[in-house]
């Protein structure tokens, strides 16, 4: 896997979270606008209840005066008249709220000023009533009724409470679809970011799942690789330890070889020099290949005055005319062993020694390839010749 | 246990190759020049396998390994020797002294089966 993917991957999902991010957002965000515009409609509509309170305060007091006086009139008690005049205040009471509660809104303050100036009349009719009923009843109801017929009635401040509350029933209705719509408009976006965030954290979830199994594979293709090549180690360590091993004890059989060869070489050596007869390895053609040291010391000559020269300048046998040792070398030839031949042998200064000669064939398998000549001496005088 | 094998040679070079080849087969070695140590050793450290070499330095090899036989009577001796002998001879006279006799030229690999032979007895 490149590693790029893993970085990729992480871009992806950080992308993804940040969009659930923008979108929970954007939902409270929204959520919280047409909240606080619910709460501004819902101040509204307890502000028109509140209209409509007071202006069923002044039909209500209104009511209760004209109540208050009518009977205050049939009976002259000074407690229906107190109560007359407490309806009185509480009227001015709810028209002075009802003016301060729509002086922002003007068509309605227009309403309630209309309605003031009808309570108005209706107060100052009250106030003369009683002023005639101070001095002559009758006079008193006189008045009264002729006021009613020309000023405003209760009837009428019912009217004008009922216009007006009718409206202010209409924008309420208006205020409460507005409302409704609101609360939609908060559910559909809070349910909205709701799905979105879901599909949203859906795909980003798949993402995750994707890179993870990818990475698994990357892990199991990486481990299966390592197992591999870890084999193949061993398998080459293995063989390089044989190897090696095999080697050191090759190398160790030819060091063994070698100084055994070296070894024999040695003991033949010393065995052939101790020999107190004299010896010569001959070639096939009885020419001197090799001296032991007891011929140097009786026939005074160096070995590189004897290797390499035939026998026979050196060596005759006891009647042999041709001087060229015939009988030898014909015994060499057919293999076969000489035996006892009377001989001498000749020194450096030509006087000749006494020696028994034999003659032994070498064979390298079934072929002679030489042989051995030794001589016995038969009798030397050392002191003589030094 | 590992096995314990003596060797008794007057060279060096024998003595060297001869421990190093059998204790790379898993063998304890001790390799010693002359008989007198051989014969002092031997009662300190007893050896399951005696090579010896025929021609000592201050001593003959047969005459140590009659010795020894006095003090290890069934231990096996291998007699490795530069000096041929014939096979008559072996058998009729070293053949009573020795467990075997190899010459020195003998390869290490044969030296080793006749190690083990001895030593599985």
């Amino acid at each position: 896997m490149s590693p790029s993917v893993p970085d990729r991957t992480l871009r992806r999902v950080l992308i993804f979270f940040a969009a659930i991010a923008a979108v929970l957002v954007a939902a409270v965000v929204v959520a919280v606008r047409n909240i606080n515009r619910a709460e501004r409609g819902a101040d509204w509509v307890n502000h028109t209840h509140a209209v409509i309170l007071e202006i069923d305060g002044v039909l209500a007091s209104t009511h209760a005066s004209d109540s208050a006086l009518r009977t205050f009139l049939m009976t002259n008690d000074p407690r229906d008249q107190a109560a007359g005049r407490e309806a009185l205040g509480a009227l001015g009471e709810h028209l002075s709220i009802a003016k301060a509660l729509t002086r922002d809104e003007p068509a309605q303050l227009t309403e309630v000023l209309r309605l003031e100036t009808l309570a108005n009349q209706r107060i100052d009719i009250m106030q003369r009533v009683l002023a005639a009923s101070r001095t002559d009843q009758t006079e008193a109801v006189r008045t009264l009724t002729a006021a009613d017929a020309t000023t405003a009635t209760v009837s009428e401040i019912r009217r004008a409470v009922e216009k007006l509350k009718a409206e202010e029933m209409a924008l309420l209705a208006e205020r409460d679809t507005a409302a409704y719509l609101q609360a939609q408009t908060t559910r559909w976006t809070v349910w909205l970011g709701v799905a979105l965030d879901g599909l949203l954290l859906i795909g980003a979830a798949w993402l995750i799942r994707d890179d993870l199994r990818a990475r698994r594979l990357a892990a199991a293709a990486l481990a299966e690789a390592n197992t591999r090549l870890e084999l193949r180690v061993r398998e080459r360590t293995a063989d390089l330890v044989a190897t090696n091993e095999k080697l050191a004890a090759e190398n160790l059989e030819q060091r063994w070889a070698h100084q055994a060869a070296e070894h024999q070489l040695r003991y033949y050596q010393n065995v052939f020099n101790a020999l107190n007869d004299l010896v010569f390895i001959v070639t096939k053609a009885l020419n001197v290949s090799r001296v032991n040291p007891a011929v140097v010391t009786v026939t005074r000559r160096e070995p590189s005055a004897l290797i390499d020269q035939p026998l026979a300048q050196f060596v005759q046998l006891a009647g042999d005319p041709t001087g060229k040792l015939d009988p030898v070398a014909r015994a060499l030839r057919e293999g076969r062993e000489l035996r006892g031949q009377m001989a001498s042998i000749s020194d450096a200064h030509g006087r000749p020694v006494a020696v028994r000669l034999t003659l032994f064939p070498v064979r390298d398998r079934d072929k002679v390839v030489g042989g051995v000549v030794v001589l016995e001496v038969l009798a030397f005088d050392q002191t003589s010749t030094v | 246990m590992q096995k314990h094998i003596l060797i008794v040679d007057d060279e060096v070079e024998i003595r060297d190759l001869l421990e190093l080849f059998l204790s790379s087969q898993g063998y304890r070695v001790t390799t010693l020049e002359g008989a007198d140590e051989a014969l002092r050793v031997v009662h300190s450290d007893r050896p399951d396998l005696i090579i010896s070499d025929l021609q000592l330095e201050e001593s003959d090899g047969l005459a140590m390994i009659e010795k020894l036989k006095v003090t290890l009577p069934d231990t096996p001796v291998i007699l490795l020797t530069g000096v041929l002998f014939d096979a008559q001879v072996f058998r009729e006279t070293l053949s009573k002294k020795v467990s075997a006799y190899l010459m020195k030229t003998t390869p290490l690999a044969k030296i080793k089966a006749e190690v083990e032979r001895l030593l599985a007895v």
